[in-house]
């Protein structure tokens, strides 16, 4: 067996400042506790667009409310950091507004499954055109260590001190049945892959779901930890069909060993291409400008 | 008896005296103060039960009138069930000059279900005409047919409707047509008018049923003109001549707000159905497209509002449309579009409540809701139209000022005025909207970062958009500071919290928009009565009524509530030796604010009936106020 290669801090500095991706973080320095998973996130979101050469000025990162939402302050694009349980319909209204964004929504898991949950489905089925990165630490970090929806049964918080009397919700299987055409799962502490997964997320055509596993170190000692996740994680099988929900659903089910990889992806009409059929339908002109502008 | 005559004389008297104004004209090229009533004014009633076709006569009727070059008000009522026999009743008041409300009492009632129109004879006036069926099918007994219960003083009239239905047409379907024909007859209308209507109505379902209405109106309104006519049911030649180029449309006030929207170039419209507010978004849903827009129906009011303020702040002009219930769910978003400066339009049209209450009945309960519904500091600005016309204009003055100071609009309807039908004059010279009030950034020199919330004189910071060069940004519901930055400190959301304050001062002298009027005797007057939204309509004819009793009496119409123009009010406040607040809602919500702003007494008078407020209601209190009682 190869040795791998030993990383050495001062030649990925240099990687990291020669490759351009600096760039796409902003001026703020992140609010999270050292040690928190977000912090690869925002490494692999800063790093994906860089790959993907997508200009900053086109890119709208929007956000509820949480530790994890605090994310657009630290980018360096448009962003919106909107209300909890908020941010899915939020964007979907600024892509409708603007087809030619390229549109991020982010959250934590309390924003999306507890709160926001009654927008998922309707995102989801819609297919509108956007990329939802679901941080899923299974805790409430910004209030300061709640019970979530997908906190594990037995949980103690100090929302339920004795124990979490509930079971968790499964967020990869709910979004394959509400049809999100991309379904995928990464790990904050496997960085390279979390990328990669990013940058495929954001290239799909259609609502695409990157669920990531990302321990909050500070109010988590017991469950998603970084030794826990880092036991139980695996990849899919690689001989994984992406193309049948059926197969992916089956994966999903196994949550007790969370696979990462691409689930599910298929291709059909966004919200974008079934709007603009109707206003061909109704004989309009679906190129009329939003922008108002008289020019400078 | 000698109340009700003096009353009438007072609706038909011609009087154009001197109407004070404040901050304009409401409509273009219309004379000043309100309008004297002369010429034509007469008030039809169809009432039968659903299935008789009571609201399509109508609808034929005022568009007929209009094209006529009358004016017209109408209202219909129908039953809250949507299947069954319940009753329907479709009134018409038509006009030379344009009335502000409907009368009391009208003038011809057309019975096409006795049952249901027995219980309403008694609001035909004194030789009024009540018109029924002369040979009803089968054997009623005695008190069933509606000639038993006609007062002492009213004229009938009967009509073998159904014979002459089946003589001309072969069959019953067209008896409302044909009695609509009868009406028209009796009352000298013009013909032409309404076979172009009728052509133009049935024109889907072909040239034998367009035919067969057309014979149907024929032969009643022959029978019409052949009566022999008692009474002075009868029209004035109408029609003051429109201004050169205006087109006259029948809009009710759901379709005005709708028009507005398309003539200020909505781009985006997300919304949920709830009555009444429903048929903006069904008449958008069908136009938008039409025009290159886009209309989506969300998962819930939560979601409707925040795509409005989505795409808002993408640079989309954006709307939503609700009713109470919904207002409610909006709360958090329109705190955060506050917070946020984000334009964001929401199109509200009451309802009786609170909760599900009477979904089917008008009510002005929601101002409170609208002016503070939400959490914080929550400076907004809310305009109340109190007619259709003003409904189009607010609709597209609506979003001028969301994008001017970058807040959320509430626009207040309520149902009262969403269904209610006027005639309204369009303006030739197109849509008198400003098509872009975005303020913009201008573009930034190298090296220069763009602030977001930048503080400027008038307190309204350029803004630029998603897709703009070089101007990457965040907003937030997180207090900030110029850059877009979380900052809580205390001198901040001190800063901040008058910046969102000041900057809507300005919507105060939004330009070409009546925020405030006062119509009726200038100066000193011994009774002033200040409204808002529908009711003011109703509160001019009382005004009209008790002038020409001889009391010194006017009225202000104030249509922007937040920010209230406390001036011009105060001003008027200082003329009026009593005030009257009437309003639909039980605890006097707008007398409230008034009070809490200017610490001045008014007098209340508040209802909650589920439909209009009575005028004589109205007039009752000014008499007393006046010490005439
Ligand atoms: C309407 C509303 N209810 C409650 C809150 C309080 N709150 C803020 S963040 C949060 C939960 C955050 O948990 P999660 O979404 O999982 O994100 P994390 O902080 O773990 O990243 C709650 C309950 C709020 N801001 N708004
Ligand atoms: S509280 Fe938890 S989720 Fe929040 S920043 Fe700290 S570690 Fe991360």
């Amino acid at each position: 067996m190869l040795m791998e290669k030993p990383v050495y801090v001062d030649e990925k500095l240099r990687e990291v400042l020669s490759s351009g991706r600096l760039e796409y973080r902003s001026k703020a320095l992140p609010t999270w506790c050292p040690g928190c998973g977000y912090f690869a996130i925002v490494e692999g979101v800063t790093a994906a667009l860089n790959d993907m050469k997508i200009p900053m000025d086109q890119a709208v990162v929007l956000s509820g409310i949480g530790c994890s939402s605090r994310f657009p302050f630290f980018v360096n694009t448009y962003g919106f950091h909107t209300l909890h349980g908020r941010v899915l319909p939020v964007a979907t209204g600024t892509k409708v507004a603007n087809e030619s964004l390229m549109v991020i929504a982010v959250g934590g898991d309390g924003d999306g499954f507890a709160i926001g949950g009654g927008h998922l489905s309707h995102a989801a089925k819609r297919n509108v055109d956007i990329t939802y990165l679901l941080f899923d630490n299974g805790v409430y970090g910004l209030t300061k260590g709640q019970t979530s929806p997908l906190s594990a049964q037995g949980f103690k918080t100090t929302t339920s001190p004795y124990e979490n009397p509930d079971q968790p919700l499964n967020p990869l299987m709910m979004m394959l049945s509400y049809g999100a055409s991309w379904v995928g799962q990464a790990y904050a502490g496997r960085p390279d892959h979390l990328k990669e997964m990013i940058a495929q997320a954001i290239a799909h055509r259609g609502f695409s779901y990157l669920h990531i596993l990302s321990p909050c170190v500070t109010f988590d000692k017991t469950n998603k930890t970084y030794v826990n996740l880092g036991m139980i994680v695996r990849d899919l099988p690689p001989n994984h069909d992406p193309t049948h929900r059926m197969v992916a659903m089956a994966q999903a089910e196994q949550a007790d060993a969370p696979a990462l990889g691409l689930f599910y992806q298929e291709s059909r009409p966004t919200l974008g291409d079934n709007l603009n059929s109707l206003i061909a339908k109704a004989g309009g002109d679906a190129s009329a400008k939003p922008d108002r502008r008289k020019g400078e | 008896m000698a109340a009700r005559s003096s009353r009438r004389r007072a609706e038909t008297t011609p009087e154009s005296p001197p109407g004070v104004e404040i901050n304009g004209e409401q409509r273009d090229g219309a004379p000043s103060g309100e309008k004297g009533m002369s010429g034509a004014d007469i008030q039809i009633a169809i009432c039968g039960s659903a299935g008789d076709g009571t609201i399509a006569a109508g609808d034929i009727l005022r568009n007929a009138v209009a094209e006529a070059g009358y004016k017209v008000i109408s209202f219909d009522v129908y039953p809250p069930e949507i299947r069954g026999f319940g009753k329907c009743i479709s009134r018409l008041r038509i006009t030379t000059d344009q009335a502000y409300s409907l009368k009391e009492r009208s003038d011809v009632l057309l019975s096409l279900d006795d049952s249901h129109t027995i219980p309403h004879v008694g609001e035909v006036r004194d030789f009024g005409a009540v018109i029924c069926e002369a040979k009803p099918v089968g054997h009623l007994a005695e008190g069933e047919h509606l000639s038993a219960h006609i007062l002492p003083g009213q004229i009938p009239y009967s009509l073998p409707i159904r014979e002459l239905s089946e003589k001309a047409t072969g069959g019953n379907r067209s008896r409302n047509i044909v009695a609509l024909g009868y009406v028209a007859g009796l009352c000298d209308l013009p013909k032409a008018p309404f076979l172009r209507i009728i052509e133009s109505k049935f024109k889907k379902q072909g040239p034998k049923v367009i035919a067969n209405n057309a014979a149907g109106f024929g032969a009643g309104y022959e029978a019409g003109c052949q009566t022999f006519k008692l009474d002075d049911v009868h029209f004035a030649p109408p029609a003051r001549a429109l201004q050169p180029g205006a087109k006259v449309t029948i809009l009710n006030g759901n379709h005005a707000v709708a028009r507005g929207c398309l003539d200020a170039r909505l781009t985006t419209f997300f919304g949920y159905p709830i009555t009444p507010a429903t048929t903006i978004m069904e008449r958008l849903a069908t136009e938008l497209p039409r025009h290159g827009g886009r209309l989506l129906q969300t998962e819930d009011e939560i979601s409707a509002i925040a795509a409005v303020i989505g795409a808002g702040y993408a640079g989309s002009r954006s709307a939503t449309s609700t009713s109470g219930p919904g207002l409610a769910l909006m709360g958090e978003m329109l705190g955060l579009g506050t917070i946020a400066e984000v334009p964001a339009v929401v199109f509200v049209s009451q309802r009786g409540g609170p909760s599900t209450g009477m979904p089917t009945k008008t009510e002005q309960s929601d101002l409170n809701a609208a002016l503070y519904g939400s959490h914080g500091d929550s400076q907004r600005i809310v305009i109340a139209p109190t007619n259709v016309e003003g409904c189009y204009r607010c609709a597209g003055k609506a979003f001028e000022m969301a994008e001017r100071y970058q807040t959320p609009v509430i626009v207040l309807l309520d149902l009262y005025l969403s269904n209610r039908y006027e005639t309204v004059e369009l303006s030739a010279s197109g849509p008198p909207f400003e098509l872009d009030a975005n303020v913009h950034a201008k573009r930034l020199k190298p090296g220069e970062v763009y602030q977001r919330y930048v503080l400027t004189d008038d307190w309204v910071s350029p803004r630029a958009i998603p897709g703009d060069p070089g101007c990457m940004h965040v907003i937030t519901g997180l207090e900030h500071n110029a850059l877009g930055r979380p900052n809580d400190s205390e001198e901040m959301h001190e800063l901040m919290s008058r910046k969102r304050h000041e900057k809507l001062q300005g919507a105060l002298r939004h330009p070409d928009f009546t925020h405030v009027k006062r119509f009726g005797d200038a100066g000193k007057v011994e009774v002033g009565i200040l409204a808002w939204g529908s009711t003011f309509g109703e509160c001019l004819e009382a005004m009209i009524m008790a002038r020409a009793e001889g009391i010194r009496c006017s009225a202000m119409k104030v249509v922007m509530l937040s920010p209230l123009p406390e001036a011009e009010i105060r001003a008027f406040l200082d003329d009026c030796g009593a005030v009257l607040v009437p309003e639909l809602n039980y605890e006097g919500q707008f007398a409230q604010l008034v009070q809490g702003r200017l610490a001045r007494p008014v007098t209340r008078l508040t209802r909650v009936p589920g439909g209009p407020m009575p005028v004589a209601a109205i007039l009752a209190e000014i008499r007393r106020l006046a010490g005439r009682c």
